[in-house]
């Protein structure tokens, strides 16, 4: 399955406002891509889980969105990439219910069971990269 | 207008900065030296180049002439030009000049001269100064230097001035952020034991604190037993709004009060479930009207019709 990018758009995330600005994005463009209801509010949920855990951990990152397609249906693809301190042990980061920063430590796990795709890579030292597909329903 | 010296200090020039942004402009002491020295220079052209500013210039352009009301403005204001001028040539440059600077610069912000009339006519300005110079001293080496002692002041001038301008708008903008944060936290009392906190917007880190600290105070203030909070005005219910209503509940009930969460939407309650957020420690309904009417039956009254 080949995915094809019909837009992107890139964004910084410095400090805590631009959270909001990346979630207003997103919402933004699922809204005009007539993405019901639910759907904006997962992806946008998911959106501001994943550049809130940049700003909190990394202090410093992107996020890129992009409009895709495979051929059969559209979709909004976001990429939130870091040079943070990275994530020692992905599987219980994404087990939910740990936290390193004082929180529900459930923004990993929730963020993949709201969206259709999730892709995680860290390496500590280094940085993260999250990758969230959801697909517009018909 | 604020206070000059705590204004200095706000926007962190002092001695160091002083001595380093001279060093970065090149302004050095050979070229106050030689600014002194042009001193009589500038008194013999001081009339001729202020007025050809004002005429030539100021008074063409709609937009600057604006600013002249009266001909006392207008005198005003060629008069501090010329004492403006003469400072150029003072052949010093320490803190108190620096302070004079920024009084200049606050001024023609406060007065709402745009940045880019006060760069455009700064240009103009250092044009005339430096055909006055040329016409008098012809082009040699030395007027070569007095002339690049003069564009270094005055540029070091505009770097001040351009500052005030930056800080006047950053501070106007966290003028309004902190009167949205006031705004948006209200506390509303609805019957005697009943607190109803409406959240609208989003939830960042200060504003949680906010909140909560303006909240928990007002519970102990009326002696409180129920809080309503509304999220109907939240945009996006992440782990962390989540969280703070978490703790906030927590705090409450440690008050001996308890906490009803209200105007959840469908969209909200599902992303809540589906990110594994468990509010069972708090009582929620999906409307305010429910809210209202469990924290009065909570509190031992009720909404009757009349008559009824």
């Amino acid at each position: 399955m080949t995915v094809r990018v019909l837009s992107h758009q890139e964004m910084n995330i410095d400090n805590e406002d631009d959270v909001v600005l990346v979630r207003r994005a997103v919402r933004t463009l699922a809204e005009a891509r007539g993405f019901d209801s639910f759907a904006v509010s997962a992806l946008t949920t998911a959106a501001t889980e994943l550049s809130r855990n940049v700003w909190v951990h990394a202090r410093k990152g992107k996020a890129f969105i992009e409009e895709v397609t495979d051929g059969d249906r559209t979709g909004i693809q976001v990429e939130f990439v870091d040079q943070g301190p990275g994530i020692p042990d992905i599987e219980w980061s994404m087990a939910g219910g740990h936290s390193t920063a004082k929180s529900l430590g459930l923004g990993l796990s929730g963020s993949k069971r709201l969206v259709d795709a999730f892709h995680i890579e860290s390496e500590p030292g280094k940085g993260t990269r999250v990758r969230i597909t959801k697909w517009k329903r018909f | 207008m604020p206070n000059s010296r705590d204004y200095m200090a706000r926007l962190g020039f002092d001695a160091q900065e002083l001595s380093s942004r001279r060093h970065f402009f090149q302004l050095t002491d050979e070229d106050l030296a030689r600014l002194a020295a042009l001193r009589p220079f500038a008194e013999r052209h001081n009339d001729a180049i202020i007025d050809a500013f004002y005429n030539e210039l100021l008074l063409q352009h709609p937009e600057s002439r604006l600013f002249f009301t009266d001909q006392a403005v207008f005198r005003r204001a060629v008069t501090a030009q010329k004492r403006y001028f003469l400072q150029l040539f003072s052949g010093v440059c320490d803190l108190d000049y620096m302070e004079d600077r920024l009084r200049v610069g606050t001024t023609h912000q406060r007065i709402g001269v745009a940045p880019k009339w006060y760069l455009g006519a700064y240009a103009h300005y250092l044009r005339l100064i430096s055909s006055h110079l040329f016409r008098e001293q012809g082009s040699s080496p030395d007027s070569e230097l007095s002339n690049r002692s003069i564009q270094k002041i005055v540029f070091f001038d505009m770097s001040i001035a351009i500052e005030t301008y930056i800080a006047a708008g950053v501070e106007a903008i966290q003028r309004h952020q902190s009167a949205i944060r006031e705004l948006s936290t209200p506390v509303i009392q609805i019957s005697e034991r009943v607190l109803l906190l409406p959240l609208i917007g989003t939830i960042d880190t200060v504003r949680a604190q906010q909140v909560m600290e303006k909240m928990l105070a007002r519970v102990v203030e009326a002696q409180a037993r129920v809080i309503i909070l509304d999220i109907a005005g939240v945009p996006v219910v992440d782990t962390r709004v989540a969280n703070h209503l978490l703790q906030t509940t927590e705090a409450v009930r440690l008050l001996g009060a308890t906490t009803i969460l209200t105007g959840i939407r469908a969209q909200v309650a599902q992303t809540l479930v589906q990110l594994g957020v468990d509010l069972s420690t708090m009582h929620t309904c999906s409307s305010l009207q429910e809210g209202l009417e469990m924290a009065l039956s909570m509190t031992g009254r009720a909404i009757t019709t009349r008559g009824a």
